[in-house]
């Protein structure tokens, strides 16, 4: 009766330790992570015509060796032109001038849930699953490229570049109180050819 | 019978490529399965703010730890093998902008006998245009039989940072103000070199 009382706690008490160490080994980690204050890092001053905004959500899908990446982003981008120095002659009773470059800014979302990520996983058997910030950043960085070239490929871009001449021309016409012609000479964008590399 | 099964293979070949066909046309795209809006916007930018935000890891200290479960989980980790310490960090941007839509003929007026020109511009607003995609790791230690910090935890601890950010700045004018104060600095001298030729001596008002 002694010897069976003593091997039951005996039971319990090792279940108990290697319940124990189990969740100090295995258990996940407790989100330790505290929270600094916001701090503005610089404010510059442009003047910048925006004429298109877009938001899209875009699956974020990399390899690095085995080891593999699965997730989501929304992504918040436009497209502007820099008019700060216009090259023309506000002078003239015609005001002639050519739409500058344009600008694409992309961006994550800051709306809640921006950034998910569904899966990672390694195909060696007992390979680590685990991406560095610096992995991850490559290819978020070439999700930001291809999402560009794809704005520029499907007339984004084009479309674009034909609302802010219109934008542009209205603006300059009800300020300057004349006749304005802003003309487009890169109609599919001035980065087209640099980024849509013929096959 | 010969024929009657050939029949009958001939309508389930038949059957499968129209059911196949079908669900071609029912298939989403894959380049239009995820959500896309485009729309067009007359904005003129006249200032942009980037705003870091830093967090960081560590186990909580006994001491620091509020509620039971709070102390069990600093009392256990206090027992694990090794350290886990990291700082993140990113920008988030915030920009001022007039929207040209809000501007009409009757905002430009012109007074020969003053050789004025005021133009009355729409309010300057705020709006956030983004985040950064990437994330600054300021710093990285993770050691004995602890765990690494993976990419479903950067991603919860950047959207925790987001949620943080976005009530530091509606809670503090600060932010907004400078911005605004900017921007309408910027368009009041852009404005006056646009219009600095015309003859007339420019004036350039907010409306709001």
């Amino acid at each position: 009766m002694k010897s069976t009382l003593i091997k039951i706690i005996f039971i319990i008490v090792a279940v108990a330790t290697v319940g124990l160490l189990a969740y100090i080994f295995v258990s996940p980690e407790v989100d330790g992570a505290s929270m600094h204050e916001a701090t503005i890092n610089n404010v510059r001053t442009m003047a910048r015509l925006q004429s298109m905004e877009i938001y899209d959500e875009v699956p974020v899908k990399g390899s690095i060796g085995s080891r593999h990446l699965v997730g989501r982003l929304r992504v918040r981008g436009n497209v502007g032109f820099d008019i700060d120095k216009l090259n023309a002659d506000l002078s003239a009773d015609t005001v002639r001038l050519y739409l500058p470059a344009e600008v694409i800014d992309v961006y994550e979302s800051t709306d809640p849930g921006s950034y998910i990520v569904f899966d990672t996983w390694n195909d060696a058997l007992f390979g680590k699953s685990n991406f560095t910030t610096a992995e991850e950043n490559s290819i978020k960085a070439k999700v930001k490229a291809n999402w560009i070239k794809r704005l520029y490929a499907n007339g984004t871009v084009a479309r674009a570049r034909a609302e802010a001449t219109g934008n542009l021309q209205s603006m300059l016409s009800l300020t300057l109180g004349k006749p304005v012609v802003v003309s487009d000479s890169t109609p599919r964008g001035a980065r087209y050819k640099e980024i849509i590399k013929p096959s | 019978m010969r024929i009657f099964v050939i029949m009958k293979h001939t309508l389930l070949i038949l059957l499968m490529a129209v059911m196949g066909a079908a669900a071609g046309c029912s298939k989403q795209d894959p380049s239009t399965a995820f959500y896309t809006r485009l729309h067009s916007a007359n904005k003129l930018v006249f200032a942009s703010m980037s705003i870091s935000k830093m967090a960081t890891i560590d186990d909580l200290d006994f001491e620091d730890a509020k509620g039971i479960r709070q102390k069990t989980d600093a009392l256990l980790s206090s027992l694990k093998i090794g350290k886990r310490k990291a700082a993140y960090s990113y920008d988030t941007y915030l920009r001022a902008y007039i929207d040209l839509s809000e501007l009409t003929p009757d905002d430009v007026k012109i007074d020969d006998a003053a050789k004025t020109v005021t133009v009355t511009l729409p309010a300057v607003k705020t709006e956030f245009a983004g985040r950064d995609l990437g994330l600054r790791e300021d710093h990285y230690r993770v050691t004995g039989l602890r765990s690494d910090i993976n990419a479903q935890e950067r991603a919860q601890i950047k959207e925790r940072m987001n949620t943080h950010l976005k009530a530091e700045v509606e809670g503090d004018d600060t932010f907004r103000a400078v911005l605004t104060e900017q921007a309408r600095n910027k368009a009041r001298s852009y404005f006056e070199n646009l219009l600095s030729d015309s003859g007339y001596v420019p004036v350039i008002k907010f409306r709001g």
